[in-house]
């Protein structure tokens, strides 16, 4: 009987105790709550060590090292391999963090970080977020256009027009007086609708999150639902 | 340390990478996997490191001076070096194909899972209460974004349709139509403020990521 | 204060309760509400579905972590069951480090419903990469070098379904699922650098960020939240490909009656608001 209406394993008991522990937070923050987000806390730290260790360090930083020349297959030059151990020591001066003497030591690893991201970030996002966008917008009038499709010609126009209105309501170089503030009020009101939409979705997004947690309780622990 | 080798880093590097962009070449674009791409993988392994060390720091120190709330400390503790030390003993099933059934794989799908996942779904409540709470047509922009919520709150339910068949569709509009609007001229900035604030940091002209800095 | 004033201060914990009832009750007894697959959901499955078996991989990147497990994870095993049903070969891969735990979990899941197909030729989990946008560009340059082995520790080259992957011109789709703004990395890096083919699995929270992308043809399709992932189980059902439970589709039911009460709550709220504004006037 208990078997068929409940789980029995051990460990489903002890993510459903965990589960209800921090829903317990609803009603007031308690000891039981507090246990399982220090255990949380502890335990997603130690699962990120392990999978950064396997997952990273051994493949692209031990291996190269230990196995000089044999793990990069594609390359016939073994002293890239032997080249790993540049970032390696680059990579071990973040620790210099803990130290106040050498902390400024940081700012090398940082810095080669930074400027590859950056220099990448320029012309992909441009292209990507920008030149790319824009171009949609324009195709979005040019097709329905040839094609003679009216109802799309028009939702085309209101995207122009929507893009538009909502880029001048970011720009606060001049004051929203006169066409800049009637073009401002109107993207104000684009962006309401899109982030009602946003809202909308949000509900549905949360709402998932918690019939998540219900549907583990009455069919893994619970056997309440089929 | 001169804080112009940071900057002259940043600067050579920034720019290398831009112009790699546009570089079709074999042989540049070799250079580029085998020496940045490596090379940035392996120092962002150790960026991540240290925010561990914090952590191991900062509850240590509060177990050490018995502030209020020591006891969880340990839990933490306990927490982290057991789930890491489980990892490295239990070193097969970790590299392990997935048929095999770990004590890693198990205290993570129940101990760590079931947390996280939690923590997330409890926000639908306190969400339930704002919008009894706080939710209110105020101004008429306010009004819109009600107006738009409740549209697609309806079009993505069976519901909607039973109660006007034109209700998914007109959820699927405002979608494609004026919510689309609004997020591309949201993502033009933000495309433009990425490009301008790499620029910016390329150029040494922002430098408050060099702490105690600021701008040039 | 009389029933109607007590109807405008209800306390949260009640609120709290009716919100747990109106989930708990659907789950239990299913109403079978049906799900309306839209287009950008079809469009997904149609460019999954293209692809010849046997032949170019998908590439499914599961970044995302336990948080939003409840809506991504129904996602991920849906494709994941198209892919092994029509004998296309999937790389799993992940770029957040929890995703590994939930990929693993997602395979050994949805792998012995195929019990005739092989890890390693049919299905892999490529593992956990560092990195984000590195990760990325790295794949683009070469596959192998990013990924030197399967998350089982075998070298690619002697794995049949990496053995040959040199770039993402040799995978036939990338299918992102993701809780945060990496769909965005994969667009930016993937789709605009390489040209690949990119569609995705998005968060309920964010999905309505990603429109401009759909129309611009940078994601040729998108399942967004816990409706994403019923609309795709739904199509594999109505093809045929999968009959295993829609853990989505029953979801789906519990959302909808909490959906109803949210937009009571918003109503009684407003309501409650206008009435003691009038009064104060």
């Amino acid at each position: 009987m208990f078997s068929h209406m409940f789980s029995t394993s051990v460990w489903t008991w002890i993510a459903a105790f965990l589960t209800l522990a921090i829903f317990s937070f609803l009603y007031k923050d308690n000891p039981f709550y507090r246990f399982a987000e220090h255990l949380f806390v502890g335990v997603s730290a130690g699962y990120w060590v392990i999978i950064y260790w396997y997952n990273n360090m051994v493949p692209n930083l031990i291996n190269p090292l230990i196995n000089f020349g044999h793990s990069w297959p594609h390359v016939s030059h073994v002293w890239l391999d032997g080249l790993v151990i540049i970032p390696g020591l680059l990579g071990l001066l973040f620790f210099s963090m803990f130290t106040k003497k050498h902390s400024y030591l940081i700012l090398l690893p940082l810095a080669i970080i930074l400027g590859m991201e950056n220099g990448l970030s320029v012309p992909t996002y441009l292209q990507a977020e920008v030149l790319k966008q824009a171009q949609g917008t324009l195709q979005g009038i040019h097709t329905p256009f040839i094609a003679g499709q009216t109802f799309f010609l028009i939702n085309g126009l209101i995207i122009l027009i929507g893009v538009i209105a909502t880029l001048s309501y970011f720009f606060f170089s001049r004051e929203h007086k006169g066409v800049l503030g009637v073009s401002s009020k109107v993207g104000i009101w684009f962006i309401m609708l899109g982030f009602g939409a946003s809202f909308g979705y949000t509900v549905m997004a949360r709402l998932s999150l918690l019939v998540g947690r219900v549907q583990f309780l009455l069919t893994d622990w619970i056997h309440l639902i089929k | 340390m001169d804080r112009r080798i940071p900057l002259a880093i940043v600067l050579v590097l920034g720019i290398t990478m831009m112009l790699q962009f546009f570089i079709p070449s074999r042989a540049s674009e070799t250079f580029f996997t085998d020496i940045f791409v490596r090379w940035g993988l392996i120092i962002y392994i150790f960026a991540l490191i240290p925010s561990v060390g914090s952590l191991i720091r900062h509850h240590w120190r509060k177990l050490g001076a018995r502030k209020e709330g020591w006891a969880y400390s340990i839990v933490t503790l306990i927490g982290l070096f057991g789930m890491a030390l489980i990892g490295f003993l239990d070193r097969e099933h970790v590299l392990a194909r997935f048929k095999a059934s770990g004590l890693f794989r198990t205290v993570f799908l129940n101990i760590q899972v079931p947390m996280q996942a939690s923590m997330f779904g409890i926000l639908a409540f306190y969400m339930a209460s704002a919008s009894y709470r706080a939710f209110r047509a105020r101004t008429l922009e306010a009004t819109l974004l009600l107006i738009a919520a409740f549209i697609v709150m309806f079009g993505v339910i069976p519901f909607g349709a039973y109660v006007w068949d034109k209700i998914p569709f007109i959820s699927e509009w405002l979608l494609e139509v004026p919510n689309m609007a609004a997020k591309r001229g949201i993502r033009f900035g933000v495309g433009l403020g990425i490009a301008a604030t790499s620029l910016k940091i390329i150029l040494g002209i922002e430098r408050s990521w060099m702490g105690g800095g600021g701008k040039a | 204060m009389n029933w109607i004033q007590a109807l405008f201060k209800i306390d949260r914990r009640i609120l709290f309760l009716l919100i747990a009832v109106v989930v708990i009750l659907p789950l239990v007894k299913p109403l079978g509400l049906p799900t309306a697959v839209t287009i950008h959901a079809q469009n997904l499955f149609d460019a999954v579905d293209r692809i010849p078996p046997r032949t170019k991989p998908v590439l499914l990147s599961m970044d995302y972590s336990p948080s939003v497990m409840p809506e991504l994870q129904p996602m991920s095993l849906a494709i994941i069951r198209h892919c092994l049903a029509r004998r296309i070969p999937i790389i799993i891969m992940t770029l957040d480090p929890t995703g590994a735990g939930l990929a693993e979990d997602a395979i050994r899941k949805a792998a012995p419903e195929y019990p005739e197909l092989k890890e390693g030729v049919d299905y892999v989990f490529a593992g956990y990469k560092v990195g984000g946008y590195l990760a990325m560009i790295s794949i683009g340059q070469s596959f192998q070098a990013t990924f030197p082995s399967d998350a089982a520790g075998h070298a690619s080259k002697d794995v049949p379904i990496l053995a040959n992957i040199k770039n993402y011109d040799d995978i036939g789709l990338i299918v992102c699922i993701a809780g945060s703004a990496i769909v965005e990395n994969w667009i930016v890096f993937a789709v605009t650098r390489y040209h690949a083919t990119l569609g995705a699995g998005i968060t309920a929270v964010s999905s309505a960020d990603y429109y401009p992308f759909l129309q611009t043809g940078q994601l040729c399709g998108m399942l967004a939240g816990m409706k994403g992932g019923a609309e795709y189980e739904q199509l594999l059902a109505n093809n045929n490909l999968s009959h295993a439970p829609k853990r989505a589709s029953q979801g789906m039911d519990a959302i909808s009656s909490a959906h109803i009460l949210i937009i009571i709550f918003i109503f009684l709220g407003n309501i409650g608001y206008f009435l003691g504004r009038r009064k104060k006037a």
